[in-house]
């Protein structure tokens, strides 16, 4: 009997079993195929890989339990339901019957997901494992145009704007901010959450281009999903740092298009609001106690009325410092939180209309600086004295302060991936600023470290030593900034000795490997034949001779012979290895030929 | 019908009332009004009678209009005044009425409404009332038609009558109701279309009432049908199904993880969730403003073009000035969208990461050191022969070495002075030399095309040679006729001019093997088919067959070093027989694509063999007929392969003018599998020919091995 043949009353065994393919799926279930596809984005059903594939190569394959899982979904029910009603209302409009049509539509069949994202992640570290492609679409969708062709409606790119803006706030409020990285894509940053590193992408907030071989239909429903569980991950965290979730923000900020900084003003109001809640009611004016007679107030109002309160001395400047310091005593954080926290303590920033105002409000009070802008609202003017920092990108500056220093923006994200204070005279406005790198990438394990890459960590190490000596060495000349760069030509010399001890011990090596060769040899000498001819030893001197710079050869011999006696398996592995290495290899090459081209181009334009 | 009729009569009184107050007003005017005012008095008082007599019998004007709409065509035949007494619409009415000035004049023409063109190529239009054809009148030329335009002021006012072929001249009345019309308004001037209305009809004082019919009681009960749906609503409000102002829900937001401890349950399933890998993060090369060196130039960026579209980079990196030159990301929607398909329609499988150092992958080797000595360097060259050195062979004593070339000769040379002892000139490339091994059997076996030479090497003492003479001599020829059968094979023959046997085969002879003994030697002809290997006695001057089939070209064949058994491998297998029991005792199955060479461990349980493709089998004989170990050592064909008399020592050489040195150790505990370790590359050969190394043999005392190069070179390396 062959192996294929299955008899007539016998089950289905093995991967024949187990899988389907996508064709027999929906067929199985009863759907047409988009709805099959939203089903399948809804619930994370995904095709996976069978070890054999019965139906053929080019077929993707469910599980029979993922189908047999949605088959028991009751949102599957739903979506019928949905349908035929659907039907009804398109019904109604054909016969011209629009009252019928429009009341019908007030009535649809709804249906919420909040029980598919508990099923999906059951604890909510998996909720904030898979977060990093629901934010990128999130903030995608917050800067898209509404389009009606492509039913991206209004509502929802509010939505997502909100959504966005309350997970920013949250980040920077808890100082949760680890690494930001301007590209040409847009903004990345990452977020540490509960010990989920968590990055998304935020697009550079201009027009973006739509192209038209995208699939909004299926784009839209993952952001249905992630709209409502960033929703319910944004619902937890403010919790869990004791605010109320929806927050309800200040219109009037709202209406300056300033979302993100009326969130943090609504969390300074609404943490110090529960922390002096008692007190604040009982020491309120009368109005209050008016309110609160009317019984029936809920305790949004109450909440808003605190919040108006606190309007007032927020508006000054610092007192937002402060709150945010409050904040922070009370809860114990770790270290790089700490760390983070205090990198822009006491600096306060300007920024002015051209800089992308929205990252930098986000980002610079995620690490404790305090920032304002051009336009209305802002917390404090272009005037104040207190300013140290004006962030600009334009060409030229035309009035200058002389308390305040002008940088352009990278510095901002080049300050906050190193976690130091960078000198500002490279980001000088009107300058080209130094190389923006990424923070994601491990310079060393890739194998080729650029040229401000080891400035930076030069600085740092700078920086380090500068926290350490305090008893001993006066503070005064540290803040010196002169001794950075002292303290880098010594970190730098410190380096060249030490590649020269390299050197050193390389040449040692070298000699002692052509000591063992010629101890190798003059063994054989001595042990070799004593009737062996003049002729034959001085031949053998001059193999000797050419196997000097055979060292190379012999390298090559060892790898090869011991890849011999490897097993096939192994060996395959072995040389897939070496096929990654060499490509990372000509990759660093690539580089360096580059960097030496180009510096080579400079000196010569020099001279 | 009986449907249609009461609205259709109300409809009917309301127009009536309305053409009332409208011929009320039109009689106001009516002194103002010229003659064609009369007319349409007169149209309209018409219409009044026709709509009262109408109006008194219902029935009947709705079976006229039945009659009128079922065929149209015959009352297009009727005269035009007819045609408006069934007409409904009152606009309508109107214009025809005003059009009344041409109905009097009754058309000339009789033809009815039939296309025009049927008359096209008559000479008349049509017939008159009495029948007789009207005739066409003579046209005008446009020449003189456009003159007669141009001086006549009222030509404007002109329209030729196709009809009645006629030019028919409008009154200025009749201009004024078209501009009207071609403005939208209605045709008269003085017709008001909002005027108020005016109940004409007094329903108070008259005597009877409109319908006789009793008021029927519907009208004054309430519905039985409305009450009951009432009371349905009444109750479905009452149960919640229907719901007013339903305030716009928000989603609710609420603690969905409340509680975390309780929820360890896996997914619903009992499948593995897959988490979709992350993307993958940006590099410097992502940068807005990367370091230069990450920017390829233009002539990398043109190169791209020439790539595979896989390979290409999807990423060029650019490098902005300034962070507000930076423009919007043309593929963000595009990247974000691959990334949704990515996670609904890749499939999805665990893939173990090794993240493994790749040195951990070598086998734990016992060092080198310690498996000292085996040769390591060229210490002499042998050099004479003109031709590539096909086969060497060594003396047991250790002390000569015997090579033959392709050039046709045979040398023996001294191995520690590299001194040449003797050659013979066969006159035919030598294919292989093999010395008899026994220490005082001085004769070296040759195969040079189809002859296998038994020389006498004119080594050893006088005791010796005498021997080697007597052996090598052959009495009578009529003793080889006592063969029988095998004469036809082999014939052994006298050779005087090198002083031994000549064996004459049928067949290019491709190698010769001694038995341990130094009695027998097996030949090979790969050609030979069933009689392809051969064995020779030496005493008896004896040629036989093996008695077993072969399956397949033999390659070359080789004794047991201590029992009587006989190697015989074909291209793709080994073949073990025992020859006293003469019967197969084991088939070595290679999986090679084609053997090259075999060579038997001292001991005798461990055979290796080299193949065409450069790979090497170790079969362990007592383990299994698989190959223990399958070293792939050479780019190039193995062309023999040798194993040390004494030490653990095998070698094998390669077209690629390498000979690797292994250590092979086998161990006379079985538990214990044999230990091989490669322990040198040999190299010093050059290629001719696109050969490399032919051969390669092992000192019979000394851990030293003689290579033969392809270049006429034989080497000797030395540990």
């Amino acid at each position: 009997m062959p192996k294929h043949y299955r008899p007539p009353g016998k089950k289905k065994e093995g991967n024949a079993a187990k899988y389907i393919t996508r064709s027999q799926a929906v067929k199985h279930l009863q759907v047409s195929l988009p709805l099959f596809r939203r089903l399948c984005i809804l619930k994370g059903v995904f095709p996976r890989e069978p070890k054999k594939k019965v139906k053929g190569n080019h077929h993707t394959y469910y599980h029979t339990k993922d189908i047999a899982f949605l088959q028991h979904e009751p949102l599957l029910e739903k979506f019928r339901n949905i349908r035929a009603y659907d039907k009804k209302v398109n019904k109604a409009k054909a016969k011209k019957n629009r009252d019928l049509a429009e009341r019908l539509l007030t009535r649809r069949p709804n249906y919420t997901l909040d029980r598919l994202i508990r099923e999906r992640y059951p604890k909510f570290t998996d909720a904030l494992r898979d977060l990093d492609d629901c934010l990128t679409m999130v903030h995608l969708f917050a800067s898209l145009p509404a389009l009606e062709s492509e039913k991206i409606q209004v509502k929802r790119i509010h939505n997502c704007r909100r959504l966005s803006h309350e997970w920013q706030a949250y980040i920077c409020r808890t100082h949760k901010l680890r690494k930001t990285f301007i590209s040409v894509k847009g903004i990345y940053y990452q977020a540490e959450v509960e010990g989920q590193k968590i990055t998304w992408l935020t697009p550079h907030t201009l027009q973006q281009v739509l192209t038209d071989d995208v699939d909004f239909n299926v784009m839209l429903t993952f952001l249905e999903f992630y709209e409502t569980l960033l929703a319910f991950v944004n619902f937890r965290l403010y919790h869990s740092i004791n605010v109320k979730y929806p927050p309800i923000l200040d219109s009037r900020l709202e209406a300056l298009a300033a979302d993100l900084y009326a969130l943090s003003r609504y969390f300074a109001a609404n943490s110090s609001a529960t922390v002096l809640g008692s007190q604040a009611v009982s020491s309120s004016g009368a109005e209050q106690i008016d309110i609160t007679k009317d019984g029936t107030q809920p305790d949004e109002s109450e909440l808003r009325l605190a919040q108006l309160q606190h309007q007032l001395p927020s508006n000054e400047p610092g007192t937002l410092m402060h709150l945010v310091e409050d904040a922070s005593c009370e809860d114990e954080d770790d270290e790089e939180t700490r760390e983070c926290k205090t990198l822009f303590k006491n600096k306060k920033f300007f920024l002015s209309r051209e800089v992308p105002r929205e990252s930098l409000l986000f980002v610079i009070p995620a690490f404790g600086g305090v920032v304002s802008w051009e336009g209305e609202g802002a917390p404090f003017k272009e005037a104040d004295q207190s300013i140290t920092y004006q962030i600009v990108d334009r060409p030229t500056q035309g009035h200058i302060f002389l308390s305040r220093e002008y940088v352009q923006p990278q510095w901002v994200f080049d300050c906050v991936n190193a976690r130091i204070i960078l000198p500002t005279d490279a980001y000088m406005v009107g300058r080209v600023p130094p190389p923006h790198l990424s923070p994601f990438i491990d310079n060393e394990a890739e194998g080729y470290v650029p040229e401000y890459a080891e400035m930076i960590k030069r600085l740092q190490a700078a920086a380090r030593k500068e926290v350490l000596p305090i008893p001993g060495a006066g503070k005064e000349d540290l803040d010196d900034p002169q001794n950075l760069l002292v303290e880098g030509i010594i970190s730098r010399t410190e380096a060249n000795e030490v590649a020269e001890r390299k050197q050193k011990m390389l040449a040692l090596e070298n000699q002692y490997h052509n000591e063992l060769q010629l101890e190798l040899q003059g063994v054989q000498y001595s042990s070799s034949v004593s009737n062996m001819n003049k002729q034959s030893s001085v031949e053998d001197t001059e193999a000797w001779e050419e196997s000097l710079p055979n060292m190379q050869q012999i390298a090559e011999d060892t790898t090869t012979m011991s890849k011999v006696v490897m097993s096939r398996k192994k060996r395959r592995l072995y040389e897939a290895m070496q096929i990654g290495k060499e490509r990372k290899r000509a990759h660093v090459n690539l580089l360096k030929e580059r960097k030496q081209k180009i510096e080579a181009a400079q000196g010569s334009q020099k001279s | 019908m009986a449907k249609r009729e009461t609205p259709r009569l109300d409809s009917l009184n309301k127009k009536k009332k309305e053409k009332e107050k409208k011929m009320d007003e039109s009689s106001k005017h009516q002194q103002e009004e010229n003659v064609g005012d009369k007319q349409l008095h007169q149209g309209f008082s018409g219409d009044e009678e026709e709509l009262t007599e109408s109006e008194s019998d219902g029935p009947v004007l709705s079976e006229d209009e039945d009659y009128v709409s079922a065929d149209g065509d015959d009352s297009l035949h009727n005269d035009p005044s007819e045609e408006n007494e069934g007409g409904s619409s009152e606009s309508h009415q109107g214009i025809e009425e005003s059009d009344s000035s041409e109905d009097e004049v009754a058309p000339r023409n009789t033809i009815g409404d039939v296309p025009l063109e049927w008359y096209k190529d008559e000479e008349h239009v049509g017939y008159d009332i009495s029948g007789k054809k009207i005739k066409k009148k003579v046209r005008q030329d446009k020449l003189d038609s456009f003159l007669a335009s141009a001086d006549d002021s009222k030509n404007w006012r002109k329209i030729y009558d196709e009809y009645n072929d006629e030019e028919v001249e409008l009154t200025k009345r009749e201009t004024r109701l078209i501009r009207r019309l071609l403005k939208g308004k209605a045709p008269h001037a003085e017709f008001d279309p909002y005027a108020p209305y005016v109940d004409w009809f007094k329903w108070d004082d008259a005597k009877h009432p409109l319908s006789n019919a009793p008021e029927p009681k519907r009208r004054f009960i309430p519905s039985k049908w409305e009450s009951k749906k009432v009371v349905e609503y009444v109750r479905a409000i009452r149960k919640g199904l229907i719901k007013f102002d339903k305030p716009k829900e928000e989603p609710r937001v609420y603690h969905l993880w409340g509680d975390d401890s309780s929820s360890t349950e896996k997914a619903g399933h009992g499948l593995a969730y897959i988490p979709a890998p992350k993307s993958k993060l940006p590099g410097h090369e992502e940068s807005y403003n990367p370091s230069l060196e990450y920017i390829p130039t233009q002539e990398e960026i043109n190169s791209y073009q020439l790539m595979y579209e896989e390979d290409r980079p999807k990423f060029i990196p650019r490098r902005f000035l300034s962070l507000r030159s930076v423009p919007a990301y043309e593929n963000a929607v595009k990247e974000s969208f691959d990334r949704c398909l990515d996670l609904y329609l890749c499939p999805r499988a665990r893939k173990k990461r090794i993240n493994i150092d790749p040195e951990s992958l070598k086998p734990k080797l016992p060092s080198r050191k310690d498996l000292k000595p085996y040769p390591v360097t060229c210490y002499l060259e042998y050099k004479g022969h003109k031709g590539a050195v096909m086969s060497i062979a060594t003396e047991a004593s250790g002390q000569w070495i015997a090579s033959g070339s392709i050039d046709g000769s045979v040398r023996v040379w001294e191995v520690e002075t590299g001194r040449c002892r003797r050659v013979w000139e066969i006159g035919e490339a030598v294919h292989y030399v093999a010395w008899n091994p026994l220490p005082g059997l001085h004769i070296l076996a040759v195969s040079s095309g189809q002859d296998v030479l038994l020389l006498n090497t004119g080594l050893g003492n006088d005791e010796e040679q005498k021997n080697i003479e007597q052996l090598l001599r052959i009495e009578t020829p009529g003793s080889m006729d006592d063969t029988g059968n095998t004469t036809s094979i082999v014939s052994w023959v006298q050779d005087d001019k090198h002083g031994g046997i000549r064996l004459k085969h049928f067949k290019t002879v491709s190698s010769v093997e001694w038995h341990r003994k130094g009695d027998y030697l097996s030949t090979v002809m790969p050609a030979g088919e069933s009689r392809a290997i051969l064995i020779h006695q030496l005493s008896k001057k004896l040629t036989q067959r093996i008695p077993f089939k072969l399956h397949g070209l033999p390659v070359s064949s080789i004794f047991h070093p201590t029992r009587s058994i006989f190697f015989i491998s074909t291209k793709k297998n080994v073949r073990v027989y025992d020859l006293l029991k003469q019967k197969l005792v084991k088939k070595l199955e290679t999986g090679l694509r084609e053997v090259s060479s075999i060579a038997v461990h001292p001991a005798g349980d461990n055979v290796i063999v080299g193949s065409r493709e450069g790979k090497l089998c170790w079969f362990d004989m007592d383990l299994s007929s698989q190959p223990y170990r399958i070293l792939k050592c050479h780019p190039k064909d193995i062309t023999n392969v040798a194993f040390h008399h004494s030490y653990p020592l095998f070698a094998t050489c390669s077209d690629d003018c390498t000979a690797y040195v292994f250590h092979g150790m086998v161990y006379s505990d079985l538990n214990q599998n044999p230990l091989i370790v490669p322990l040198e590359i040999l190299r010093g050969h050059s290629s001719t020919n696109g050969r490399g190394v032919m051969d390669c043999k092992f000192h019979p005392r000394q851990p030293w091995l003689f290579t033969a190069g392809a270049d006429s070179v034989i080497k000797l390396y030395c540990h």
